[in-house]
C-alpha cells in the first residue's frame, strides 16, 4: 500500500529526452509545494514497469513523447500501469490526442507541456495522490469490513426499512444452512425463524427504527424453523443513510448457548448446593478475615434470629451475640486464620438468641483464594446438646451401675462364700454324724460279734489240744477255724471303715509313699508282675496323711497284683497337669472339686489284669462290694479307698483299659 | 521254756463266762498255765489280791465297771501294781495291737492260742517260781 505524507510524493519520471527530464525536475521541485522524491527516471514506457515492480512509488509522470508508438498495446501497458498508481501524462500539441486517449484508459490527467505552468501540474499531482490516497483508504476500509464479516464468528446483517436482509455474513449464511449471502437477500426473519420469534424481532427493528435508538446486548431465544435452537445475544442498530437519514437496521449477535447451558448447569448447581446447605440442620456459613458473614444457611440465619441472608451478610459476631460469646468465637477463628490450619470437631459451649445454652461440634477450615491467600473462614456447627446431656446422663447412669454392680457382685460373693461355707459345714456335719453312727454301731456289732468269735475260736483252740484227733476231726476244726477267721476279717474292715476319719496332714513326696508301698505289697507277688513306675521327679509335695494314704496305696496295688494271677505288668505314673475341661479326665469325677485351669497332681496305676465287668464298675466303691470270690476279700478296700481319698479332697475313678485290666487315676489338689 | 518249771498264774476278767471257761480249759491243758476266771469287774482287784497272778487280762467293755478303772485300781494298789496287764477286748482291730491302751499292751478279739502265749512269756518272767 503506498503512503506518504500528503505534502510529499515520491514520483517516477518516464522522459526519453534528458533536457526536459532536467527542466521538469527543475520546475516541480521549484514551482510546486510539494517535497518531490525523484524516485527513478525512465527512459521508456517498459523500463518504468519495471522500476514500479521494485520500487514504492506515489505518482508517474509520463511524457507522452517518450512513448515510441502510439498504438494499442502502448495503451493496454498504460492502463495496467494506472491501475496500480495515478499516472499523468504530459503531453505537447502533437500527443494532445495520444494522451486523451491515455487518460481514457484510466491515466489521472493530460497536461499540455506548452501552457504548462506551476499551478496546473502541481494541482494535478495533487489532486491525483488524493485520490489514490482515498482509493487506497477506501480499499482498505472496504477490505476490513469484508474481513470482518467473512471470519467474524458473530452473525451480523443489515436490513431494509422492510427488515428485509440486503447483507449478511458468512456466520449467518451458515447459521441459515445457506451456500451463498444472496441467498438470504430480500428474504425477511420470517423466511428462517419461527413466526413469534420473526414477529419479535420485526418489533424490536421497527422500535430501533422508530425510536433511534439501539438495543444493546439482549438476550434472545433462537428458534429456527429446522427446529434448531439457540440462545443468543444481539445488538440491533439503526443503519442511516449519509445524510443521517434511517434506512434500516443492522445488527450483530453472538452464540451464548453454550454459556446459557453453562449458566444454566451453573444455577442448577447453585440451587442444589444452596439447598443441600439450607436443608441441613448443622449451621454452615462463611466468615471474611474480619469476620463479617459472606455466606451461611438457614439453620445459621434462624439460630442468629435472622429471617434472611440479607440479615446477616457484613455483619459479624458482635452484631447478633454479647460481646464475650463473639470474642469467644472470634479467639477460636484466630488461629485458624493465622495458620490455616484447620479445626476439626472442636465442642464449642455458646448461648443462642433466646438465651439457652447449646454445645455445638464445631470445624472451622481456613477459605482459601485461588493463589493460596486466607480470605477468611468456612466454618460448620453441629448441634450435640441432646448428645452432650445424654452422654452425661448415660455417665451418670453408667457410675451407679457401676457401683450397683460392684455392690450386688461383692453381695453375691459373700453369699456365695457364706453358702459354699455352709454347705462345706453341713457336709462335714452329716458326715461327721454319720461317721459318728456307723462307728458307733460297728463298733457295737464288733463288741457282740467278737465276744462269740472269741468263744468260738477259744473252743477250736481247745479241741486242738485234744490228743489225736482223726483225720476227718482236724479238717472240721480248720474249717471252721477258716471261717471265724472269715467273720473276724469283715469286722476288722468294717470298723476300718468307720474309724473316725480325721487326717493327719503331713508335706509328703507321693512317689517316695509308692515306693514304700510297693515294697509292702511284694509279698502277695504269685506270679510273675512287671512293676513300670514313670514317676515325675518334679513333683511336688503334697497334703497326705502317710498312714491312710499308705492304706490306699496298698490297697490298689495289691487289688491290681489280684487280678493279674497270671503275670502282666503293674505301670505307674504320677505327673502334675492344668485341667483344661476339654475332653476331659475331671468328666464323671466330683467336677466341683476342681475347677477348669486349676494345677493337679495325677497318680495312675494301670495293670494288666481281668479288668472290671462293666457293669459292676458303678458299685466298686460301695461297701461290701467284690468282684473277688467269696473269702478272698471283705468287699470293704475300696469304699475304704474312697473315703480315705475323699477326706484328702482328692478324687479317684476306676475304669477299664482298652486292652484289657483296669486304671485307677488320683487326682490331688496342688 | 522247761515242762518242769511251775505253771504260771492267770487271771482272766472277762463278763463273758463263755470266753473265760474255754480259755481257762485251753490254757490249762497246755500243763503250763493255771487261770483263774472272774466275771465280775467290780470284784477284780480283791480276786487279785487274793490269787496274786503273774499276769492278768483284761477285758475293757463289762458292765458296772470299764477295764481302764480296774486297771487303774490293780495299779493304784502296791502290792498288786508289778503285776502285767494285758487287755484282751473286741473293740480294736487287731492290726492295732502293736500300740497300747492307755499304756498297756492289749490283744484283740477273737485271739488264738498261739497269740495268747507268745503275749503271756512276753510280759512274764520266764520260767519265775512262785
Amino acid at each position: 500500500m503506498l503512503t506518504s505524507s500528503p505534502d510529499s510524493a515520491r514520483i517516477l519520471l518516464i522522459e526519453s529526452d534528458p533536457q526536459e527530464s532536467v527542466r521538469l525536475r527543475h520546475f516541480l521541485e521549484h514551482q510546486s509545494r510539494l517535497e518531490i522524491q525523484w524516485v527513478a527516471d525512465a527512459q521508456s514506457l517498459e523500463e518504468g514497469a519495471q522500476f514500479l515492480n521494485q520500487l514504492e512509488v506515489d505518482a508517474v509522470l509520463l511524457d507522452a513523447n517518450s512513448l515510441s508508438e502510439p498504438n494499442a498495446e502502448t495503451l493496454i501497458a498504460v492502463h495496467r500501469l494506472s491501475n496500480e498508481v495515478p499516472v499523468i501524462v504530459l503531453a505537447s500539441p502533437r500527443t494532445e490526442e495520444f494522451a486523451r486517449q491515455l487518460v481514457q484508459m484510466g491515466a489521472e490527467a493530460s497536461i499540455l507541456k506548452r501552457i504548462e505552468d506551476g499551478d496546473e501540474l502541481s494541482c494535478a499531482l495533487r489532486a491525483a495522490l488524493d485520490r489514490a490516497r482515498h482509493q487506497a483508504e477506501f480499499e482498505s476500509e472496504r477490505a476490513f469490513l469484508g474481513t470482518l464479516l467473512e471470519n467474524i464468528p458473530d452473525r451480523i446483517y443489515f436490513k431494509d426499512e422492510q427488515s428485509r436482509f440486503i447483507r449478511i455474513n458468512r456466520a449467518l449464511m451458515e447459521r441459515f444452512g445457506l451456500s451463498r449471502p444472496e441467498d438470504a437477500y430480500g428474504k425477511t426473519d420470517a423466511d428462517f425463524f419461527t413466526p413469534e420469534r420473526a414477529r419479535e424481532t420485526l418489533l424490536d427493528e421497527q422500535m430501533v427504527m422508530i425510536t433511534g435508538q439501539p438495543i444493546l446486548n439482549k438476550v434472545e431465544s433462537e428458534n429456527l424453523q429446522d427446529g434448531s435452537f439457540g440462545w443468543c445475544l444481539t445488538t440491533k442498530l439503526p443503519l442511516r443513510n449519509r445524510r443521517g437519514r434511517i434506512i434500516g437496521t443492522c445488527g450483530i449477535s453472538r452464540e451464548i448457548t453454550s454459556l446459557k447451558q453453562m449458566e444454566a448447569a451453573l444455577e442448577t448447581e447453585r440451587n442444589l448446593l444452596r439447598a443441600v446447605i439450607d436443608h441441613l440442620p448443622d449451621h454452615i456459613f462463611l466468615k471474611d478475615f474480619e469476620g463479617r458473614y459472606v455466606l451461611d444457611n438457614v439453620a445459621h440465619q434462624r439460630w442468629l434470629g435472622a429471617r434472611a441472608q440479607a440479615d446477616v451478610a457484613g455483619r459479624t459476631a458482635f452484631d447478633f451475640f454479647p460481646e464475650e460469646t463473639a470474642m469467644r468465637f472470634r479467639e477460636a477463628d484466630e488461629p485458624v486464620l493465622r495458620t490455616g490450619e484447620p479445626l476439626l470437631n472442636f465442642e464449642e459451649r455458646s448461648v443462642d438468641a433466646a438465651g439457652q445454652s447449646r454445645w455445638a461440634l464445631v470445624t472451622k477450615v481456613p477459605w482459601r483464594a485461588d493463589d493460596g491467600r486466607i480470605l477468611g473462614l468456612v466454618c460448620m456447627k453441629r448441634n450435640i446438646t441432646e448428645q452432650k446431656l445424654a452422654e452425661a446422663k448415660l455417665k451418670q447412669a453408667n457410675l451407679e451401675l457401676a457401683a450397683s454392680r460392684e455392690e450386688v457382685l461383692s453381695a453375691m460373693a459373700e453369699l456365695q462364700a457364706a453358702h459354699t461355707q455352709l454347705r462345706e459345714m453341713q457336709q462335714q456335719l452329716i458326715e461327721a454324724e454319720k461317721m459318728k453312727l456307723i462307728g458307733r454301731v460297728t463298733a457295737g456289732i464288733a463288741h457282740e460279734v467278737k465276744n462269740p468269735l472269741a468263744i468260738v475260736k477259744m473252743g477250736l483252740e481247745f479241741w486242738r489240744q485234744q490228743p489225736a484227733p482223726d483225720e476227718s476231726c482236724q479238717l472240721v476244726l480248720r474249717e471252721m477255724q477258716d471261717a471265724v477267721n472269715r467273720a473276724d476279717n469283715v469286722i476288722l474292715g468294717l470298723l476300718d471303715f468307720s474309724k473316725p476319719s480325721r487326717l493327719e496332714t503331713r508335706r509328703e513326696n507321693l512317689n517316695a509313699m509308692i515306693h514304700r508301698a510297693l515294697g509292702s505289697v511284694r509279698v502277695e507277688m504269685r506270679a510273675p508282675v512287671e512293676i513300670v513306675p514313670q514317676l515325675d521327679p518334679h513333683l511336688p509335695l503334697l497334703a497326705l496323711d502317710a498312714e491312710k494314704m499308705n492304706q490306699v496305696l496298698v490297697n490298689l496295688f495289691t487289688n491290681s497284683i489280684h487280678a493279674m494271677s497270671e503275670g502282666g505288668t503293674l505301670g505307674i505314673r504320677t505327673y502334675t497337669e492344668q485341667l483344661t475341661g476339654v475332653g476331659q479326665n475331671i468328666a464323671g469325677q466330683k467336677s466341683e472339686s476342681f475347677r477348669i485351669g486349676q494345677s493337679i497332681a495325677v497318680l495312675e496305676i494301670e495293670d494288666t489284669g481281668h479288668g472290671i465287668p462293666e457293669d459292676k464298675l458303678s458299685k466298686i466303691f460301695e461297701p461290701f462290694f467284690t468282684t473277688k470270690p467269696t473269702g478272698k476279700g471283705t468287699g470293704l478296700g475300696l469304699s475304704v479307698v474312697k473315703t480315705i481319698v475323699d477326706l484328702h479332697g482328692a478324687t479317684i475313678s476306676i475304669r477299664n483299659r482298652i486292652g484289657g485290666g483296669a486304671i485307677a487315676t488320683l487326682m490331688f489338689p496342688l | 521254756m522247761s515242762p518242769m518249771s511251775s505253771p504260771k498264774r492267770i487271771l482272766i476278767v472277762d463278763d463273758e463266762s463263755g470266753f473265760t471257761r474255754l480259755l481257762k480249759l485251753t490254757l490249762e491243758k497246755t500243763g503250763r498255765y493255771i487261770v483263774r476266771e472272774e466275771n465280775d469287774g467290780t470284784r477284780a482287784w480283791s480276786t487279785a489280791s487274793e490269787f496274786r497272778p503273774e499276769i492278768i487280762f483284761l477285758d475293757i467293755v463289762m458292765p458296772e465297771i470299764d477295764g481302764g478303772d480296774v486297771a487303774q485300781q490293780i495299779r493304784a494298789d502296791s502290792a498288786l501294781r508289778h503285776i502285767p496287764i494285758v487287755f484282751l477286748t473286741a473293740i480294736v482291730a487287731e492290726q492295732e495291737t502293736r500300740s497300747t491302751i492307755g499304756g498297756f499292751p492289749f490283744l484283740a478279739k477273737p485271739v488264738g492260742l498261739a497269740a495268747l502265749m507268745e503275749c503271756i512269756e512276753q510280759h512274764t518272767a520266764p520260767g519265775s517260781v512262785e
